[in-house]
């Protein structure tokens, strides 16, 4: 079995166990584990994966839920087990569960966007660039077949698509048609590089002499995105010659963890003045000036903005249900956003 | 400050984890035993039983082993609830193994099942079925399995796909046609999941059928974006290799580059607007790196290991497919249709899949199409840090056969802090492959930003890397040179103040960059060679120093300037000698010799005296490689020296020889020096092989090209082109490796044949010793022989006797000598002896050593082997090679009416460590002696072939790991495999160990208290005898004499020991056997240490006897484990 496969399969599995579980930590899985076992039992047999879609899974063993919770409080009878095959693990599109029936015919598109960017010690951007997925929530009777076409298609610079996505259309007229699974999924993922700017801006400065350091981390809005842009984060490793550090910020929380971790929360950038960090780092005592660099790691989120550029053009059913909701949001944040001093 | 309100907070938190455990299994898991399970099990509602079972399920979890419920589960297929089957199959699948005979009580209801409407149980029933691999249910799942293959659903024929890997592993050969066709029907199933599955089958069943494949190759292609993206994975690499197999290579691909001459390059481009600023350096690349290519591709159709073993370099090129295995992938359909249905899952989202169809493009397609896998093998470097790894590894390949494809994307492999050291580390050595001169001046940029990260190893590797770029891009020499000065100055400031090793290597690797730099062409290089000199004052770590001495020496007579300034040094280094460390030293001793061989005129006085300074300087230095350095300097520069005087004529050719050989030494032709080996191996992309670097198990090249022949196709029948198909790869795949190894065990097994020989005229030539002795010795190796003469005859005291004597004296058959001695020869040690003597005069029972005849137990039955019985004893003779082996005779004969080829036998585990570690080489004897190399199996000498009836023998050397557990062997016969699995008897890990009576009364009295162990049994073997005797009266024998003979018949036969004495009693009753007492010796094979057994009887001779055994051993576990073999084997009834 080539590596990859092996590793692949088990970030599946992971992510599968998550979704049953609402998270993947050693008691979780021991207060479920007789479902985490059905659900191994059913995603690999002999080595090979069997069933790793997680409609039909979610078909043959129920995930815990509170209904099903109280049920077998109540009861004292719970079956997670369903009698019956999945009608998907027959049909040609096994991602999508047989015929749902739905009052309300949902879908919503989301623009999820991680921006990967590196400043280099002179303050140069170096590389800034948009791994961005595009998430759909569907919740439609029948089998819908769906096209959605984006006013922009050129930016993009590669794509990775869900099993649904047919190919042909995407190769001629960059549209993405589509038989959608039910329920949350990943529809494609994509990469748009060569940003020309970042947001916000973090301008360390770090001066040392005579066994001393000055920190001064200066952050602020750059190009404005035109919505607000909240949980900014900032977090740096102390090089490992620095004994102490005594830093102070005027917003925000700053701490430093037992690992030499230091983090600053500062969260929104307020109006009136720009946050700013400082202070002095001891070095080890036979050390005149420190001669390596932390590297800055920046978190931040902004909502309604896919900053990229990319924009969805329109989403189109064949055939369209009466009442048909269809929503579309965008969110940034960071992804290995790194400002080296 | 609040104790109280922290209860409550912490009380808080656990409520409201309670709150979310309520409903879930949480309290099965915490008290899983808390009710009794058993009554839940026979319960008649449903939910019980689930209850039931979901304890034990969480019993299994916590490591219990609740395998004794096994009957009352099994009870339990039967029930209508899926909840109730399905954690019955958990429980069932996890201890069917264990408890084979009970998991066949459930084979009744899977047979039920499988004719169940709902498809969901008939594809459980089938998966649980075949996943309880027993052997004697095999041909009920074959069945089963091939009804499921023709089944309504296609989840139940995916199932079906799946379970014939697991009947493959139960390795029935007979099934090995049925399970192909049903392999073959699956492949042509119209559903994309099942062919998926079938694919997955294909690859570990029958890899080589590859007509199978051939009969539906477009059909396959078609279907391939419609399969699962796990069979996707599986069927490329298969469709792949069906592809070179029938077409071969394809002309215009990158494999083939080394062909095609460079107007497809330029053509290139011409039509690449991109590339057009870079291309006289792509050029250069691209001559380059089409060796590299061939490489890489000759790699990929034999195996790396073959490849770089064939002898000579000029061979390797030379060698070449003929123009008939290429093909042309403009006019192949079967390339053009592969090419096509792979494309679109570049785009696939599992990273896998994209490496799978990157990897056929890469090989496949043509040079100009490669590009298009670069985005998307770019694109799965975003994920985990461990498939960014393996990305890396599979990228670094690519990279370095084309570096042109990568070097437009250089800013893809910048390295960001929080990846990991390993993928820092890739991504450097990608960097420095790929940088041509437009991207050179922003790498650079980084670069330095790197050398300043915290992580200083990576800061070292960051310097390294500048070295490797200049050496492909001449025109950045001087910025790099002058960055890398800069550095090194900036490092000593801070590198004095012990910032540790890690500061030290910056310094070591900038210096070795620049060393290797300036060696390229070292005249322009003047000036910084002065300038590092210059530092040397201000350098501190010694391997710097010493690199920076060095050059001083290589290039003293460089330029103008350095030769002036040589003086100066010299002195400098001569006034700092005694200070410096040992490869300093060194180093100083050598410049000062070659500065010496180098210089004429006036300064050659100064420098003899320095020279003769350091010398005397180092033949006082506390090191000896110091001190003979200087010794061997002063020897070979004596001419130097002294002789330039005219005096000195009496031996002035050996000095003008010195000279010479001074010259030589010192002497500045540089060799050329290949940059660097090219002996890199390549393994498939995407394989397990190319991240580990060497094959890892079951690793297949890619087939031979046009191995497989368009009449393959047209049989209908897989079964001939399967042979045909193995035939073909013999070479090279999974059998391939351990024939390759054969070649080896052949030449040790007949080394040891030789051996035998020798010993066994020898025995021979002794004439008069019995068969048997003659036998027993025959394969005792010479050495050891002498060896333990020299110790027997220490422990006789001196005692002269004849080697003859001795050597039956050691043997364990000593009983038999001992017993036919006449009175008359003395053997004045052992005064027991005499006793019986005097009791036994006139009986002979020389016959016990023919008699004793070590039990054969029995290692393959003709029903599984096709024919082949194999039996194996234990044999008491040590072996030559290490005493951690144990000698196995073992008998080979034939049953069936065909003739058996081939036959050998292998160590499962060692036979797969060889074949990862590709240490194949020959295992030469020298190396057996540590403990640590003697292998699980001395190779045993291979039976070519053994005709019907015939019985042929064998001595095997075995390492037993424990000696009680079996160890697993695989027997290859007709090139087949077949485990097998060799038993332990602990009796044959001790080899005798001949002393008198004293020394054994010594010891013992050394092994009291804890190691010494007790156990009494009965004995019934004599009884037998005594009546036997009685029978035909002509001869009574003694009555005592038969216990002891039987007593010792019945040890000296399961167990490779040595008798030392016998106790008679005081006869006061002639019936009376108590007091009786045998004592033997021996000492354990693996440790030496010596192990001493006292039988001693009690009761009535025609009655059964009481034995109490008692065994003196160090070492504790092993004595029990002998004191319960011995009561064993005394205690079981063996008729002779």
């Amino acid at each position: 079995m080539p590596p990859l496969m092996g590793i692949e399969f088990l970030c599946r599995v992971a992510d599968v166990l998550s979704e049953y579980l609402g998270g993947l930590n050693e008691d979780v899985i021991k207060d479920n584990f007789v479902i985490v076992y059905e659900l191994l039992d059913e995603m690999i047999d002999n080595g090979f994966p069997l069933t790793t879609e997680p409609n039909i899974l979610r078909e043959m063993i129920a995930p815990p839920n509170i209904v099903s919770k109280v049920l077998s409080v109540v009861t004292g009878n719970s079956s997670n087990v369903s009698d019956t095959l999945p009608g998907a693990t027959g049909s040609c599109v096994p991602w999508r569960a047989a015929d749902p029936k739905y009052a309300n015919n949902e879908v919503y598109v989301d623009l999820v966007e991680e921006m990967d960017a590196v400043i280099n010690r002179d303050g140069v951007l170096v590389k800034c660039e948009i791994y961005g997925e595009v998430q759909v929530n569907s919740h439609l009777s029948g089998l819908p077949d769906l096209t959605l076409s984006f006013a922009n298609p050129s930016i993009l610079d590669d794509v990775r698509f869900h099993p649904c996505v047919r190919f042909r259309p995407w190769e001629s007229h960059q549209l993405l048609s589509f038989v959608p699974p039910d329920g949350e999924f990943k529809l494609m993922s994509y990469r748009v590089k060569k940003l020309k700017s970042t947001p916000i801006y973090v301008k360390p400065q770090l001066t040392s002499d005579a066994g001393k350091c000055r920190v001064n981390v200066l952050v602020g809005i750059k190009n404005d995105p035109g919505k607000t842009i909240d949980s900014i984060t900032l977090q740096f490793q102390l090089p490992p010659c620095i004994l102490s550090a005594d830093l102070t910020s005027n917003h925000g929380t700053v701490n430093i963890l037992s690992n030499k971790i230091c983090s600053w929360s500062i969260g929104r950038i307020p109006k009136d003045k720009a946050p700013s960090l400082t202070g002095t780092l001891v070095l080890e005592t036979e050390l005149e000036r420190l001669h390596v660099f932390p590297t800055f790691r920046v978190g931040f989120r902004i909502m309604g903005v896919a900053l990229s550029g990319l924009q969805i053009d329109k989403l189109d059913l064949k055939t369209v249900p009466n009442r048909l909701y269809k929503g579309f949001r965008a969110l940034t944040r960071a992804g290995e956003f790194e400002v080296r001093s | 400050m609040f104790p109280q309100f922290g209860a409550t907070a912490e009380s808080l938190s656990k409520a409201s984890t309670m709150v979310f455990r309520i409903g879930t299994d949480a309290h099965l898991y915490d008290d899983p035993d808390d009710v009794s399970i058993a009554p839940l099990l026979d319960s008649k509602f449903d939910s019980e039983k689930c209850e039931a079972l979901k304890r034990l399920l969480a019993l299994i979890a916590q490591g219990f082993d609740v395998s004794n419920f096994f009957p009352q589960v099994v009870k339990n297929v039967a029930s209508q609830s899926l909840e109730v089957k399905k954690l019955v199959y958990l429980y069932l699948l996890h201890y069917a193994e264990k408890r084979p005979n009970e998991a066949l009580l459930s084979i009744n209801c899977f047979q039920k099942d499988l004719g169940d409407p709902n498809p969901l149980v008939r594809a459980w029933a089938l998966r649980t079925m075949a996943g309880i691999r027993l052997h004697v249910i095999a041909p009920l799942v074959l069945v089963a399995v091939g009804k499921c293959a023709r089944d309504p659903s296609v989840y139940v024929r995916k199932c079906a796909a799946n379970a014939l890997p697991k009947l493959h592993d139960l390795r029935q050969e007979e099934h090995t046609s049925s399970i192909e066709e049903i392999v073959g029907i699956l492949l042509n199933d119209h559903s994309p999941a099942v062919v998926g599955a079938a694919a997955a089958a294909f690859a570990s069943v029958c890899p080589y059928n590859l007509s199978l494949i051939g009969r539906n190759y477009r059909k396959l292609c078609e279907i391939l974006p419609d399969v699962e993206e796990w069979g996707q994975i599986v069927l490329i690499g298969i469709l792949l290799r069906y592809v070179i197999a029938r077409h071969g290579l394809v002309k215009e691909s990158i494999m083939c580059s080394l062909q095609c001459t460079d107007s497809s390059h330029s053509e290139k481009n011409s039509s690449d607007v991109d590339f057009g600023l870079v291309k006289e350096s792509r050029d250069m690349s691209g001559t380059c790196d089409s060796e590299f290519v061939n490489m890489v591709s000759r790699c990929y159709i034999e195996g790396p290991d073959e490849y770089l073993s064939r002898s000579s370099y000029a061979n390797r090129v030379s060698f070449e497919l003929n123009g008939a295995q290429f093909t042309s992938g403009k006019s192949n359909d079967d390339v053009k249709i592969l090419l096509c249905c792979t494309s679109p899952l570049l785009w696939s989202n599992n990273s896998a899949v994209v490496l799978a169809a990157a990897s056929v493009h890469w090989v496949m397609a043509p040079k100009e199409d490669v590009k298009r896998i670069i985005k998307p093998l770019l694109f799965i470097l975003r994920s985990s840090n461990a498939s960014k790894y393996v990305v890396l590894c599979n990228i670094q390949v690519f990279a370095k056969a084309m570096p042109s494809l990568f070097a437009p994307y250089y800013e893809d492999f910048f390295i960001y802090s929080s990846e990991s050291y390993q993928i820092k580390a890739l991504k450097l050595e990608i960097l420095s492959s790929i940088t041509i001169d437009s991207s050179i001046s922003s790498i650079f940029k980084e670069f330095q930003d790197y050398i300043r990260d915290p992580d200083r190893r990576f800061a070292a590797d960051t310097v390294a890397a500048i070295g490797q770029c200049v050496q492909r891009l001449p025109k950045m020499t001087h910025i790099c040179v002058d960055g890398l000065l800069a550095l090194i100055r900036k490092e000593f400031l801070t590198n004095d103040f012990g910032s540790g090793d890690q500061e030290a290597g910056v310094l070591v690797q900038a210096i070795m960059s620049i060393k290797s730099i300036i060696k390229q062409d070292p005249p322009s290089h003047e000036k910084v060679i002065i300038q590092l000199v210059r530092s040397l004052d201000s350098i501190k770590v010694p391997a710097a120093r010493a690199m920076i001495i060095w050059m001083v020496g290589e290039y003293s007579s460089l330029g103008v300037i350095i030769p002036r300034m040589l003086t100066t040094v010299l002195k400098y280094l001569a006034w700092c000698f005694t200070s410096e460390s040992l490869e300093t030293k060194l180093q100083i001793l050598n410049t000062a010799s070659k500065v010496l061989l180098g210089a004429t005129g006036e300064d050659l006085w100064t420098f003899k005296k320095v020279f003769s300074y350091l010398v005397e300087l180092a033949e006082c230095d506390l090191n000896y490689d110091v001190r003979d350095r200087a010794h061997f300097l002063k020897k070979l520069q004596s001419c130097n020296l002294v002789s330039r005087g005219p005096e000195e004529g009496t031996n002035g050719l050996p000095e003008k020889d010195l000279h010479v050989v001074a010259e030589y030494i010192f002497g500045r032709q540089r060799r050329d020096v290949k940059a660097e080996s090219i002996n890199y191996r390549f393994y498939l992309p995407g394989s397990l092989s190319q991240i580990v670097l060497h094959a890892a198990p079951g690793y297949e090249p890619l087939p031979k090209p046009c191995s497989l022949l368009p009449d393959d196709l047209n049989v209908p029948e897989g079964t001939c082109s399967i042979k045909k198909g193995a035939a073909d790869y013999g070479g090279t795949d999974g059998y391939g490796t351990s024939s390759g190894s054969s070649d080896d065990e052949e030449e040790s097994a007949s080394a040891y044949g030789s051996q035998r020989s020798i010993t066994g005229s020898s025995g021979g030539s002794r004439g008069d010793d019995s068969e048997f002795t003659s036998e027993g010795n025959d394969n005792v190796d010479p050495l050891i022989q002498i060896s333990d003469i020299g110790n027997a005859s220490e422990n006789e005291n001196g005692v002269s006797q004849s080697s003859t004597n001795l050597v039956e004296l050691m043997s364990n058959r000593a009983l038999e000598s001992w017993l036919d001695e006449q009175p008359g020869s003395s053997n004045p040690g052992i005064s027991e002896q005499s006793k019986v003597r005097k009791s036994s005069a006139r009986i002979s029972i020389g016959d016990v050593g023919r008699r004793v005849k070590p039990k054969s137990y029995s290692l393959l039955d003709p029903a599984n082997g096709n024919g082949l019985k194999v039996d194996y004893s234990f044999s008491s003779e040590i072996s030559s090679i290490s005493h951690l082996l144990v000698c196995i005779e073992v008998f080979f004969k034939n049953c069936s009416s065909e003739t058996v080829t081939e036959i050998t036998l292998v160590d499962e585990e060692s036979n797969r460590a060889l074949d990862s570690a590709d240490q194949a080489s020959v295992v030469d004897e020298s190396s057996l002696l540590s403990y640590d190399n003697v292998p699980t199996l001395v190779p045993m000498e291979e039976i070519a072939s053994l005709e019907p009836g015939q019985t042929t023998s064998r001595i095997l050397q075995v390492r037993f790991h424990h000696h009680l557990l079996p160890l697993k062997l695989a027997l290859f016969c007709d090139g087949k495999k077949l485990p097998v699995k060799l038993r332990p008897d602990i009796g044959y890990f001790v080899k005798p160990l001949p002393m008198d009576v004293e020394v054994f009364m010594d010891k013992e009295s050394h092994l009291r208290g804890m190691f010494e162990y007790t156990r009494s049994c009965t004995f019934t073997d004599h009884i037998e005898e005594l009546n036997k005797e009685s029978g035909d009266s002509l001869l009574i024998k003694d009555k005592f004499l038969a216990i002891c003979e039987s007593l010792a018949l019945k040890m000296l036969s399961n167990a490779n020991l040595c008798l030392v004495s016998v106790d008679m009693p005081v006869a006061t009753n002639l019936d009376d056997a108590s007091g009786l007492r045998l004592r033997f010796s021996c000492e354990i094979l693996s440790s030496l240490i010596p192990c001493l057994i006292t039988i001693t009887v009690e009761g009535k001779c025609s009655d059964p006897l009481n034995l109490s055994i008692k065994v003196n051993c160090e070492q504790t576990v092993f004595g029990l484990n002998l004191l319960n073999r011995i009561v064993n084997f005394l205690v079981e009834c063996v008729l002779f």
